[in-house]
């Protein structure tokens, strides 16, 4: 686990803006305005004011991004491995069952 | 912004500043003041210095002597006429305690130095700091003949109900009521095995070879199941996030849930994981994939204990289901079906000499004692929000009502449907504060205040958390009508997790503090979970954390609420039915607090509150690369 540091530049907070397309029961996809990323968060990270509707703009204020320290986290290496590993198998499978039927 | 006239008065010993430039010779009035919820960020980034400010309550009506500009701090060389102050009681008030650890009267929001004991006879009186004190006692008070009768302080004017009067008066008090009980017998299980039928053979469970294909079949949108049973020597064994963990536990007969008997195998639990067919996490958010024993909070309510077996099932749904609602439904739906036909083998046990341990648990109902409600907060935005509620068989699937589908509404149910089992949680994402079934088949607050003698547990109501903010309201309403119709003297609002569920929290808080009940509020916050919305009433809280740093950690149930927080709470309410006023929270998260209201209420009531561990107590994963398979 990374020794929490203090947030360099964690006061300058932007207004970001982006908009709903996707969702979903349990989430919404929101893409950032100007091709900044793409966020998709859980339901209940969302205030909702109104119905849900794809093309909905969307706001918050974040700030910048930055790295807690130089190593990785072999946890999360580990697991990101495994995962990319079993995405991998399924798809194989899939195919397999694919070309069965 | 300037203030109004009753935020001056609740603001009356905060410094006096300036909203806006003021001419010399004006009156001070309310609208001439700036807010002080401001002050704390204008005097840490040095715009602001409130040395030698006045209060409000000094300025008001007083005369300006120099024209001043905005935020300006009030001080005496720039006014006249100053108003005396009233006089300071906070933080020196007396608190009392009694022989018996009853009624311990502490002021849980923050530290307070100062207080009281009666403990073997012997009054103490303890001042850190302090003048002006005044202490009035009537000679009878410290003879050790009274020292067992509880008196409740001056203070408590603003809520003395008839109920109180009563406390006061023994002989007054009505008897307890037993309104129904609950009967738990224990299975101990040593050892889980597949075989070909399903039986419970003494200690060692046998699960039907090839189950797993009729799960499938019983599912439209599960494509695979794949059952693995854990045994300690395997913890160590990556696994997929856990959706859920879940006693085994079947109704004896032809018994309710939440009465007559329910019998549990002990050493054993089910665990839900899963993934769709692209290897996609079902609640795809907050992961606590990885190896077992680094992601779980061991003996967390809601979680395993250390030592018991895991029958897991790795459920893969449809691709791209597991974000919709009937995706982790069906992969709960799945589980269940080989959890049901434990449930019939179970049921078919007629040798009693297998019962390792009998649990009676007694819903009492006691008159005369301050009435209180536990409204407990469960996810309903959709997909892993939600909670399927009352179930046939304890955390069943059959016959149970998801929450999203009763629109969310209020639901009353005994303490002792809880603790029997009547939660069926899909529990949505944030692992650590995220309450599993099994949280609420050991639910410890309902525990502690059916236990807790000096109250009177009427009941436990069931929420749910939609999506709209407008859909919040509307539940939120109804919560508050229902309490209202209790007539409680205190009530207590939980909530799991964080995010836009706290906008709900609050308003709770709202319709029922509103309503002249005194509330005492359970969430996650710290630093991560920090509430979003706040208002008047949200006055009492109690922080679910345990992590070190106050995040969502990641560890399977790390910071959901233990009996620490519920021992916490209970103190709480009971000094808040009192009338004492709770400190204001510091401005950022400090686990202090938390560890000094443990020791008060330890001082006070002579038993020491033990504290669980935190992550910090599971193996660090600093050679992964070498353990990975």
């Amino acid at each position: 686990m990374t020794d929490r540091k203090e947030l360099q530049y964690g006061d300058k907070m932007i207004r970001m803006e982006g908009v709903i397309v996707e969702i979903h029961e349990g989430c919404v996809g929101i893409d950032l305005k100007g091709r900044l990323g793409f966020l998709k968060i859980p339901m209940r990270m969302l205030i909702t004011e109104y119905p849900l509707k794809v093309g909905q703009e969307v706001a918050w204020n974040m700030s910048f991004v930055e790295q807690l320290g130089p190593k990785a986290n072999e946890k999360y290496v580990s697991n990101l491995d495994t995962y990319i590993r079993h995405r991998k198998e399924m798809e194989e499978k899939n195919e397999e069952g694919g070309r069965q039927r | 912004m300037s203030i109004s006239a009753e935020t001056a008065k609740e603001h009356a010993k905060d410094p006096a500043v300036l909203c806006c430039r003021a001419e010399e010779g004006i009156t001070i009035q309310a609208s001439n003041l700036e807010d002080p919820a401001i002050f704390d960020d204008l005097v840490d980034s040095g715009l602001l210095d409130l040395t030698g400010a006045l209060t409000i309550e000094q300025v008001l009506g007083a005369k300006l002597t120099k024209t001043c500009d905005s935020l300006c701090p009030l001080t005496s060389d720039v006014v006249e006429g100053i108003t005396a102050p009233t006089e300071k009681k906070d933080g020196k008030q007396q608190n009392v305690a009694y022989a018996d650890g009853t009624d311990p009267i502490l002021r849980t929001g923050s530290v307070q130095k100062d207080w009281t004991s009666v403990q073997g006879g012997v009054l103490k009186i303890h001042i850190g700091e302090g003048k002006d004190i005044d202490i009035e006692l009537p000679v009878t008070a410290a003879t050790p003949a009274e020292s067992s009768v509880q008196t409740v302080p001056a203070a408590c004017g603003a809520v003395q109900t008839p109920s109180a009067d009563k406390i006061q008066d023994p002989e007054a008090e009505t008897e307890e009521k037993t309104v129904r009980s609950l009967t738990r017998k224990h299975y101990r299980i040593k050892e889980v095995k597949r075989g070909p039928e399903t039986k419970i053979d003494k200690d060692v469970l046998y699960i039907r070879e090839g189950i797993e294909a009729e799960c499938v079949a019983s599912q439209e949108l599960v494509h695979d199941l794949k059952i693995d049973i854990i045994t300690p020597e395997e913890y160590h064994t990556y696994s997929e996030t856990i959706m859920d963990v879940q006693p085994v536990a079947c109704k004896e007969g032809d018994c309710e849930l939440g009465t007559g008997v329910t019998r549990v195998l002990d050493g054993v639990v089910m665990m839900v994981t899963g993934t769709d067919d692209n290897g996609v996490q079902i609640g795809e958010f907050g992961s606590s994939e990885g190896y077992l024993d680094e992601n779980i909070m061991w003996n967390r309510p809601g979680a395993p204990d250390k030592g018991e077996i895991f029958i897991k099932t790795q459920v893969t749904i449809e691709a791209g289901m597991n974000m919709e609602r009937p995706g982790p439904l069906a992969a709960h739906a799945a589980t269940d079906y080989i959890t049901q036909e434990i449930r019939e083998a179970l049921k078919a046990l007629e040798d009693d000499s297998l019962v390792a341990d009998i649990e009676e648990f007694h819903q009492v109902r006691r008159p005369g004692k301050k009435k209180i409600v536990i409204v407990k907060e469960i996810m309903g935005q959709g997909a892993m929000h939600d909670n399927l509620i009352l179930p046939v068989e304890p955390v069943g699937v059959l016959g149970a009502k998801p929450n999203v589908d009763l629109g969310n509404v209020p639901v009353c149910v005994s303490p002792l449907e809880v603790l029997d089992g009547c939660i069926h949680a899909l529990t949505c994402i944030g692992p650590a504060s995220k309450e599993m079934s099994r949280h609420y088949w050991r639910e410890p607050l309902v525990l502690e205040a059916l236990y807790d003698k000096e109250i009177d547990l009427c009941g436990v109501i069931f929420v749910g958390s939609p999506q709209i903010n407008a859909e919040k309201f509307y539940v939120s309403k109804r919560v508050g009508m229902m309490v209202e119709m209790m007539d409680v003297d205190g009530a207590f609002i939980t909530t799991e997790g964080f995010g836009n569920n706290h906008i709900d929290f609050a308003s709770h808080h709202e319709q029922i503090g509103m309503r002249g009940i005194p509330v005492v509020g359970l969430s996650f916050c710290a630093v991560q979970g920090a509430l979003v919305v706040g208002n008047k009433y949200m006055t009492n809280m109690v922080d679910n954390n345990k992590s070190e740093s106050g995040i969502e950690n990641e560890v399977l149930a790390c910071n959901t609420l233990c009996t620490e927080d519920a021992l916490r709470a209970l103190v709480m309410l009971k000094n808040a039915m009192a009338g004492e006023e709770v400190k204001k929270p510091e401005k950022k998260w400090n686990p202090n607090v938390k560890s000094s209201n443990v020791e008060l209420i330890s001082n006070v009531t002579g038993k020491p509150v033990e504290l669980v561990k935190n992550e910090q107590s599971l193996p660090m994963s600093k050679k992964r690369k070498e353990k990975y398979d």
